[in-house]
């Protein structure tokens, strides 16, 4: 029992402290990590409130996947954030008035509010039945019972999924992209003709015995650039002209 | 003592264990290293000549869509655990509703599929 | 102490009104934090994660102790619904900075016509 507040005290004071790093943090990067602490020991506090599942999502998506997304974009663009700090000095106060504001209405609320340090838990709450896990419990509550919400998350995650793509995803004509099924169908035939090449006749006007099965195997359209100037490389007349307007 | 927090006393074991080490390493070398740092010496070595630019390099935005995919599929994964472990409770309305789930972001795949939003060029 | 077994034990041991302080601490940080960090869009979007994460602590901390597993299906709702949010926002800084060069804040007020 005193374990239990020894380490809900440990992981409130780390949550705080870290939280109130992320805000006045002058690194990013820095403001980022506290904010991967913070995650951790908001993760603490959960599992001992008794939401288990809930603890090990927020490990799993936050510090894993929301915070390394906050740390590529700080990474990624490349600003000058002492700049951006510039404003902090003028701005302090007035946030400062605000969070005052906002801690002292909450003070007041708790102050005239009955805090009762047990609340009745309601007896007929659909909370965890005898025997079974909090990840089991929470599956039979969600599919059926909140089967809306949970269907309007399914379109919030595709929005998502399109929105980044239509907002990030930029076409790069210069890109060489992998058409893998372009791949596969192409077959010899299409790219390789059969040269055959008599002994002494030289590398010009081979193509009159193309019909030959002996020879060699060579692209259609010649060896390009390669071959081009000087080399052994066998080409046909067609190719010649294009070679000689393409070195013009 | 209750069984849910003892079955994860050995994680705070770890942490507390894992916390003290780390800091007594810091601790340590803080204090028993002799730090005598000067400008010359805290700055950057890059092969004797000055540093070119900033350590700190720009990302491609290529890594950025595929980690905000990882977040998708990520929290789609998030939710088939409770259902996989209640699908006798729930029936055929939850099989069913996950179906529906699953298809919606189905959409998505295959739309982030088409547009190419997988290939890395 | 009291001897109900409905409440979540960890919730026995600390009581509720630990939990809802630190969750209005991490309130008043993340609005603190978006009005001191008024000029950098990335330090106002972790101050909102702060404020949901509060938001979160909350529904978790009342679902313990009211024996009522609704809140940590909300709570498992919003973590969705809060990342899906960080995805596309970052996607649009990423975009912003990427047409102007900058993300200061007071620029944006040039996207009114």
């Amino acid at each position: 029992m005193i374990l239990t507040q020894i380490a809900f005290y440990l992981f409130a004071t780390v949550l705080v402290l870290s939280a109130a790093m992320v805000v006045s943090a002058r690194n990013p990067v820095h403001a980022v990590l506290f904010l991967i602490l913070g995650f951790f020991n908001a993760a603490g506090l959960f599992l001992i409130a008794g939401a288990e599942f809930l603890a090990m999502i927020l490990v799993i998506v936050y510090v894993g996947a929301v915070a390394v997304l906050f740390l590529f974009v700080v990474m990624m663009l490349d600003v000058n954030f002492t700049q951006l700090r510039e404003g902090v000095q003028r701005y302090a106060p007035v946030g400062a008035a605000i969070g005052v504001v906002l801690l002292a209405e909450l003070v007041f609320t708790v102050a005239r509010w009955q805090v009762v340090p047990h609340p009745a838990p309601i007896a007929a709450g659909n909370g965890l039945p005898p025997g079974i896990t909090n990840t089991e419990a929470l599956g039979r509550l969600i599919y059926t019972d909140y089967v809306f919400l949970f269907q309007a998350c399914g379109l919030v995650l595709m929005v998502a999924m399109i929105g980044a793509i239509v907002l990030t995803l930029r076409e790069r004509p210069s890109a060489k992209r992998q058409d893998v099924s372009k791949q596969h169908a192409r077959m010899p035939a299409d790219t390789m003709e059969m040269m055959s090449l008599s002994l002494g006749a030289g590398t010009t006007g081979n193509h009159a015995l193309a019909a030959g099965r002996d020879g060699f195997l060579r692209p259609h359209d010649g060896y390009g650039a390669v071959a081009d100037e000087g080399g052994p490389g066998v080409r046909a007349p067609e190719d010649h002209e294009a070679d000689h307007h393409h070195g013009a | 003592m209750h069984t849910l927090l003892t079955d994860y006393f050995p994680i705070l074991v770890f942490i507390v264990i894992a916390a003290g080490v780390s800091g007594a390493m810091l601790g340590g070398s803080l204090l028993a290293g002799w730090q005598k740092p000067y400008p010359e010496k805290v700055s950057a070595y890059e092969c004797g000549f000055e540093a070119f630019d900033d350590a700190r390099r720009r990302f491609d935005v290529r890594f950025y869509l595929v980690s905000i995919l990882f977040i998708i599929f990520d929290l789609e994964v998030a939710f088939l655990f409770p259902w996989a472990i209640s699908l006798g409770h729930i029936g055929m309305f939850g099989f069913l509703s996950m179906l529906a789930f699953l298809g919606v972001l189905t959409v998505g795949f295959v739309y982030e599929w088409c547009k190419g939003a997988l290939d890395w060029e | 102490m009291a001897t109900n077994t409905l409440m979540a034990p960890g919730l026995q041991a600390v009581g509720l009104g630990p939990y809802l302080t630190v969750g209005a601490i991490l309130l008043v940080l993340g609005v603190f934090g978006i009005f001191l960090n008024r000029k950098n869009i990335i330090i106002i979007m972790m101050s909102i994660e702060l404020i949901l994460l509060s938001a979160n602590l909350n529904l978790v901390a009342f679902s313990g102790a009211l024996n009522e597993l609704s809140g940590q299906v909300f709570t498992l709702f919003t973590l969705t619904v809060a990342a899906a949010e960080a995805a596309i926002g970052l996607a649009i800084v990423t975009v912003y900075f990427r047409n102007r060069g900058s993300i200061q804040v007071e620029d944006v007020t040039l996207m009114k016509g």
